[in-house]
């Protein structure tokens, strides 16, 4: 266990404050590192009347696209053993709509609202960028590049390093906010796109997007959704993204986001633990929307109890570099994240 | 996850619709159905009204598996015992869990969620048409509306008589007929089949059941050659995640565009679903 001998008395109270964009004069300060994921939270309006929307460090709206789009036919999601199966299509109102319904009510918000962008096209992804570059509201980009390039015919932009970068590259000079690159767990190397576009601009990374996957209904002899396939979410892809982000975050400099099937304290720490400076819930949202916030305060107790003074103590506690180095941890994690 | 406790308070985890309630009762019904009561607060049990539904977590709080929720239509409240009712068809992996739990076991609910039926002022005659476990949300219709004095006619169908709703959990005041499909009770054939003798006499139709039976009863109104044909309120089924309007999962196609059945069903104007 990582421990500080920074205490305040008998009390202490750990600094969970975290910079997703420590390299950017525009920065994204959050207060704590727990952020709802693109698509499980709406426009954090859906769940403003009810749950205390300004406690989390931040929230991702669910994914924009240059025009409206109604989404995928039903059915759209199915439930896997442990995880679940989406095809929702990103149903949304289009950028220019999306601007003109949703910035206007965070404008008076205090949590930073981090909008999530999607596109078929780089000249389209940069297109979004500038028209939010400076809306107000909105604090920062995830730039989804887990969609088909249509010019490259078809082939995920997240899957080849070049296209990443090229996305990255784009966004990158249509705007001065924060970007996060959210990566796509389909690539071969991992690796190697996350260092792309970190090279291309980005700010931090997040992951992992969904796995690509299917049901069938073996009744009528065809796959449960009607788009065939859909993006595989919950506790069921967690080895895997935890993975992904223990590779990932000893590869880049910059600040990594993880989530992947994170439904409790426990399931954070590795993420912290394998090196990501926030975390993303998802699909856990779902079962249990109060989660989110038992998350925050099981995670300072966590860190009260243990002596932790700050979260990023603990920011790639796993990783190898950690283990065979006598430097002190939080000038490992300092190297590490780029602070 | 926190340990689950027998309180009935609203948890404190910052959702005011997420509680646990208490297993009160359980009942065999309709065959392989059971009817489960559990302890609500206060406010929900006075405030839940026919059509809205509760997503309930068919796992122990150890597991992850099943993931989801499970939606279930309010069968009946109890505000005087802050109680609510559901009757649940051990039909998959969820709902077989469900009906395992004995009394006392705590159970972590979400609701009530969704929109409700809506009994017009000025409508006299109701007649509901339910088919299997669709029986539930019609049946607490029932008794609001017996207990606002309208006059209801409640049709149900399944495959047998056994699986039938017998006569004493409706209230004495409902015209209560019955379809099966192998003819062991009632008319031999589907509910729908019984719907043209009512017709003319409903005000208002309400539905619940399978997505075929909504297609047979619009074509019973529909020929029906009356000038006032009655307005059709259906309740459908969608695989749900969220049951609150946020993961756009359980959608239904309508004149207008897609709707979430969550939030803003899932009970809707026939006239409206674009089938």
């Amino acid at each position: 266990m990582v421990t500080t001998k920074q205490q305040s008395g008998d009390r202490l109270f750990p600094n969970l404050t975290v910079d997703l964009a420590p390299n950017n004069p525009r920065e994204l300060v959050l207060r704590n590192p727990v952020i709802p994921a693109s698509g499980c939270f709406g426009y954090g309006l859906e769940y403003s009347g009810i749950v205390d929307v300004q406690r989390l460090g931040a929230f991702v709206s669910k994914g924009v696209t240059p025009e409206p789009r109604s989404g995928n036919p039903m059915p759209r999601i199915a439930e896997t053993p442990s995880g679940m199966l989406n095809a929702i299509g990103l149903q949304n109102p289009g950028i220019r709509g999306f601007i003109r319904k949703y910035p206007p009510i965070w404008e008076s918000w205090e949590v930073p609202a981090i909008v999530n962008i999607s596109a078929e096209a780089v000249e389209d992804y940069a297109m979004m960028a500038r028209l939010l570059d400076d809306v107000a509201g909105v604090a920062a980009m995830e730039v989804n590049i887990s969609c088909p390039n249509v010019s490259a015919g078809g082939y995920c932009f997240g899957w080849d390093p070049v296209m990443s970068s090229e996305v990255t590259r784009a966004v990158r000079q249509a705007t001065t906010l924060p970007i996060i690159v959210k990566l796509s767990p389909g690539a071969v190397d991992v690796i190697e796109i996350a260092q792309a576009v970190e090279e291309a601009g980005a700010d931090a990374v997040s992951l992992i997007n969904t796995l690509v996957g299917m049901s069938i209904d073996t009744r009528a002899r065809k796959p449960v959704l009607a788009n065939n396939t859909g993006g595989l979410s919950g506790p069921a892809v967690k080895p895997v993204a935890v993975r992904m982000v223990y590779q990932v975050a000893q590869a880049v400099r910059i600040p990594v986001v993880g989530m992947g099937g994170i439904s409790g304290l426990d399931d954070a720490l590795e993420f912290f633990m394998a090196g990501a400076s926030a975390v993303q819930v998802g699909t856990a949202i779902f079962s249990e929307p109060g989660m989110l916030f038992r998350l925050i305060d099981d995670l300072t107790e966590w860190l009260r109890v243990n002596r932790i003074a700050r979260l990023s103590d603990i920011v790639g506690a796993a990783n190898s570099r950690f283990h065979s180095s006598t430097v002190p941890h939080s000038e490992i994690v300092a190297e590490m994240v780029g602070q | 996850m926190t340990a689950l406790s027998a309180t009935t308070e609203p948890r404190n985890t910052g959702w005011s619709r997420e509680f646990v309630g208490e297993i009160t009762a359980t009942a065999p019904v309709m065959g392989d159905s059971v009817l489960i009561s559990f302890t609500s607060p206060a406010q929900f049990a006075a405030s839940c009204r026919a059509g809205q539904f509760v997503e309930l977590l068919c796992r122990s709080p150890q597991s992850s598996d099943p993931l989801l929720r499970r939606p279930f239509s309010v069968y009946a409240v109890n505000p005087a015992r802050h109680e609510l009712t559901i009757l649940v068809r051990p039909f998959g992996r969820g709902s077989a869990w469900l009906v395992d739990q004995p009394v006392g076991a705590s159970l972590d609910v979400l609701g009530p969620l969704g929109n409700t039926f809506t009994i017009a002022p000025k409508s006299k005659n109701l007649l509901m048409v339910a088919g299997g476990v669709g029986a539930a949300p019609l049946l607490l219709l029932a008794n609001e509306a017996v207990a606002n004095g309208k006059n209801v006619t409640y049709l149900l169908g399944a495959m047998h008589a056994d699986a039938l709703l017998s006569p004493q959990h409706l209230p004495g005041e409902v015209e209560y007929q019955v379809a099966t499909i192998d003819g062991s009770a009632g008319r031999q054939g589907f509910v729908t089949d019984l719907v043209p003798e009512y017709v003319t006499w409903a005000d208002q139709i309400f539905a619940c059941g399978p997505e075929p039976m909504f297609r047979s009863l619009r074509r019973e109104v529909l020929a029906n050659r009356f000038a006032s044909k009655p307005t059709v309120q259906v309740s459908v089924e969608r695989t749900m995640a969220c049951g609150i309007g946020a993961c756009l999962g359980c959608m239904v196609e309508t004149r207008r565009g897609m709707r979430t059945s969550c939030v803003e069903g899932p009970v809707f104007d026939m006239d409206e679903l674009a089938w």
